[in-house]
């Protein structure tokens, strides 16, 4: 049986591109929550976690609902809906926009989740086999396998801030800023140290040694990757007809 | 014959560093032999490794007289991919030289710089999971396992490469009674396959499976006269 999630990762990314694209270039409501539900529909056929994009959401409310005031302020346009003194808090065109603004980020979030489907070596593969140069793709590779790394040692570093007696909660929030300066130094050196050991690490396993290189794996485009393509490309096409005739 | 190692004369002085870490050191490690340099924290012990690996001068700069060659041909005139082919080396941190999602991919990686064909890989990474005895874990993540098997895992990517010197700097400092156990058992395995090791050590109760051991002071190797029981 077909397998969505086996579908090769430069599809995938492909799809993610399309989706994207058409989130940025499509300026109507309606269609866009098409787009939407189309984003959607496609992570669930994938194998993706909706309830995880839902959960990302939820923490960028107040972006949202902050990103929908300034657009008002910043639109002279449309009835006045709410004002404070001669401010225009909201206006009808001003929501309009802060709604297409707020569903474009949705449409783009949402889209990534499709990558999470996918093996993150297999994407690194599928950019190199997209003529990416392989010290580029190594550097996403690196980056990807590090940032949990980092995280943790940032919360170690946190944690023995704390163990010193410094309540970062009870600290005002100049004081508090500055506080995060101590974090950053040893931060940035352990960084530093760890990306020279591993850098010396790789050319002792003989990095750049040639201009190109071998490969373990190797991806191949099957029949469904073909189809899911031309199904993305119609789509972008049929969408972006129709936004262009409505507009 | 030439030998595998021969250090003639190396002195070397870090940028900004008032004085040599290294002075007129001398050292000759024959074919299948494990040497071990044991001294003090902060002695150069990492500096010589860096001197017979190449790094220092082809990495790391600084003043570096004298010669370090490696089956007769000066580190200066190799390049970093060419010693790779001749020696390996393993380092104190496995974190530090890990980076692959898989043990698979970790393995490979040597070998896919050098371009060596995919079934030639593939044929590598079954050998050199045999030797460190980690078959099981091919598939799975080195960040997942323990500090003795990531070092392990360390060691058979360097073995993927085939040297025929290898060098461990401090490989076992940060890792558990089985992980060095494990580590010193590979190492008189690949002994007796005809590699040459040197260990970098500073714990004495790693150098039992040594050959020769060497003290590194005052930036010089002198023959070790005591016990190690």
């Amino acid at each position: 049986m077909w397998q969505a999630a086996a579908l090769d990762p430069r599809t995938k990314l492909f799809l993610v591109l399309i989706f994207s694209s058409l989130a940025v270039f499509i300026k109507n409501v309606y269609i866009l929550l098409l787009l939407l539900f189309i984003t959607l529909l496609t992570v669930k056929v994938i194998g993706g976690d909706i309830t995880s994009i839902f959960r990302k959401l939820q923490r960028l409310i107040t972006v949202f609902v902050a990103i929908i005031v300034i657009q008002s302020i910043f639109t002279a346009e449309g009835q006045v809906i709410l004002q404070l003194v001669k401010i225009k808090l909201l206006t009808d065109v001003g929501l309009l926009r802060g709604v297409q603004t707020v569903l474009r980020f949705f449409i783009v979030i949402a889209a990534a989740a499709i990558m999470t489907t996918a093996n993150p070596r297999d994407i690194i593969q599928g950019l190199i086999q997209w003529k990416i140069p392989y010290e580029l793709a190594f550097m996403v590779t690196i980056a990807i396998r590090f940032l949990p790394l980092l995280q943790e040692e940032a919360k170690d570093t946190l944690t023995a801030l704390q163990l010193r007696g410094v309540n970062l909660k009870k600290i005002p929030l100049f004081k508090r800023l500055k506080t995060y300066s101590y974090l950053l130094m040893p931060l940035l050196v352990s960084v530093l140290m760890k990306s020279r050991d591993l850098s010396v690490a790789m050319e002792m396993r003989a990095f750049r040694a040639f201009p190109h290189r071998t490969s373990l794996r190797e991806l191949h485009f099957c029949q469904a990757d073909y189809l899911v393509m031309a199904v993305g490309m119609v789509l972008f096409l049929l969408l972006l007809m129709i936004s262009v005739k409505i507009n | 014959m030439t030998l595998p190692i021969v250090v003639k004369d190396l002195s070397f002085q870090y940028e900004n560093d008032a004085i040599y870490i290294l002075r007129h050191l001398n050292l000759s490690v024959a074919k299948g032999e494990i040497v071990a340099i044991v001294g003090l924290s902060g002695i150069g012990k990492s500096t010589l490794c860096y001197c017979l690996s190449g790094i220092i001068p082809h990495v790391y700069g600084g003043m570096m007289e004298g010669e370090v060659l490696l089956n007769g041909k000066s580190t200066r005139d190799l390049t970093l991919p060419e010693i790779a082919t001749n020696l390996g080396i393993v380092f104190q941190n496995p974190d530090h030289q890990l980076f692959s999602f898989t043990v698979e991919d970790e393995i490979a990686f040597g070998p896919e710089n050098l371009c060596v064909p995919r079934d030639e890989i593939a044929r590598r990474i079954d050998e050199v999971l045999e030797k460190v005895g980690m078959k099981e874990f091919r598939y799975a993540n080195p960040q997942q396992l323990s500090g003795g098997q990531r070092q392990l895992i360390a060691l058979a990517a360097v073995l993927s490469l085939q040297p025929e010197i290898l060098i461990f700097d401090e490989a076992m400092s940060q890792i558990d009674a089985d992980g060095r156990e494990k580590i010193k058992e590979m190492m008189l395995n690949l002994r007796a396959d005809g590699k040459t090791i040197v260990i970098i050590e500073h714990d004495w109760e790693n150098l039992q499976i040594a050959d020769r051991v060497l003290v590194l002071k005052g930036g010089k190797l002198e023959p070790f006269t005591g016990s190690l029981s």
